[in-house]
């Protein structure tokens, strides 16, 4: 018996002090983690919408249904959202942007955990340059391409997404993407008639 | 330190690298191994966070360890490694989320992975604070190493590419070496390679 208070009171104290340590580090990282994650947020929305000046949230409660873009003369380009997608071995985060009369300006995968060499392709970029050219310093400096997945969905209407083309081996996270999107950029389309 | 002192301490150190290597001789923490080394960067991302969690926890498992009574030492050492594990997680969110992003559900697992809890348990608990960090610092370059070579051949003859270049347009790489299976084949072979420089020693 007392030796298991003696016990609880060592493992208790390892614990207090390591439950301090985090507690400090947390504090010191909590800022830069939540500007990392806007900075993303934000880069990725100025790729959907290059024009756009300004990003207003629209909200519902505590959570952004989807952004408006607008531009310097306050029309509205369209609306940006996130559409989540049940993949192969993960859920697939997509960025989208759609303008009002329904067609998808860009999309772009934000977080995905499919599988490396087949589903993960849908952010494959198509590669220029093999290792020998880049070894020689031949890179060849051209401006850095999109995934050709995702290109694939720039100035589609979201009622004509048959003509995308799926992965080679890697059919249900390609389908994730297309009807993620199609289906969010419909019900997106559907808020923003019913707000006017 | 005399010199045979200082003997005594780079043997412990090099020994990870190649004579007691944590993959390829003790067949340790397999699992991350077949898992992040499907590319050069994973692998260097994930060898540098188990090596920082490693020297961690080497460290301060020795230093304590005559606090720490026998009977509850798994669970003292899995909290000083949990300590550290959520450390480098939380760092890697704030300076490189990209990595954090491929590594994904691997870098929790560090807390379970057989090598950080082998060398607290199997070193640092008996050994000396400075000789538990010559251990800890072999055996994560040993391990990140390991992690290196695995990775290249699996780019290299999966996904055709050498340190995210792909080596050719014309270059059809055989796929399977790049998924789970492929590493174990890869893993197996090269257990095996050195295997037979041991029995050649």
């Amino acid at each position: 018996m007392k030796g298991l208070i003696k016990y609880g009171m060592i493992l208790g104290t390892i614990c207090l002090i390591s439950a301090g340590l985090l507690a400090c580090v947390n504090l010191l990282t909590k800022e830069r983690i939540l500007a990392q994650i806007n900075n993303e947020e934000t880069a990725s929305l100025k790729e959907i919408f290059p024009d756009a000046v300004s990003f207003s949230p629209v909200k519902q409660k505590d959570t952004i249904l989807y952004y408006l873009a607008e531009d310097s003369h306050k029309n509205i380009l369209g609306a940006a959202f996130k559409a989540h997608g049940k993949g192969y071995s993960s859920v697939i985060e997509t960025m989208a942007g759609v303008t009002p009369d329904g067609t998808i300006t860009a999309i772009k995968v934000l977080n995905q955990n499919e599988t490396p060499g087949l589903g993960s392709r849908i952010c494959e970029v198509e590669a220029d340059t093999t290792i020998f050219e880049a070894m020689k310093g031949k890179a060849k400096q051209t401006t850095p391409k999109k995934p050709w997945f995702q290109e694939q969905f720039c100035n589609k209407n979201i009622d004509n997404f048959d003509s995308i083309e799926a992965i080679t081996g890697a059919t249900i996270s390609s389908r994730a993407v297309i009807t993620s999107v199609q289906k969010r950029a419909k019900e997106v389309l559907e808020m923003i008639k019913h707000n006017q | 330190m005399t010199e045979k002192q200082q003997n005594r301490c780079f043997q412990e150190f090099i020994k990870g690298i190649i004579r007691e290597n944590p993959t390829f001789v003790l067949a340790l923490g397999l699992c991350p191994t077949l898992a992040v080394s499907t590319s050069v960067s994973n692998a260097i991302g994930m060898g540098a966070a188990s090596t920082f969690v490693l020297i961690g926890s080497n460290l301060i498992v020795s230093l304590i360890k005559k606090q720490i009574p026998e009977e509850i030492r798994i669970p003292c050492y899995i909290v000083i490694i949990a300590t550290f594990v959520t450390v480098v997680e939380l760092i890697m969110k704030a300076y490189s989320p990209a990595l954090n992003r491929a590594l994904g559900i691997y870098v929790p697992l560090i807390v379970v992975n057989c090598i950080v809890l082998g060398r607290a348990e199997a070193f640092a608990s008996k050994r000396t604070f400075v000789h538990s960090f010559m251990d800890a610092l072999g055996m994560g370059i040993g391990f990140t190493l390991a992690l290196m070579i695995i990775s290249i051949i699996r780019e290299f003859f999966g996904f055709g590419k050498i340190i995210n270049y792909p080596v050719s347009y014309n270059f059809h790489p055989a796929l399977v070496i790049g998924m789970p299976a492929g590493a174990l084949l890869v893993i197996g072979l090269l257990l095996g390679f050195f295997n037979l420089i041991k029995q050649k020693k």
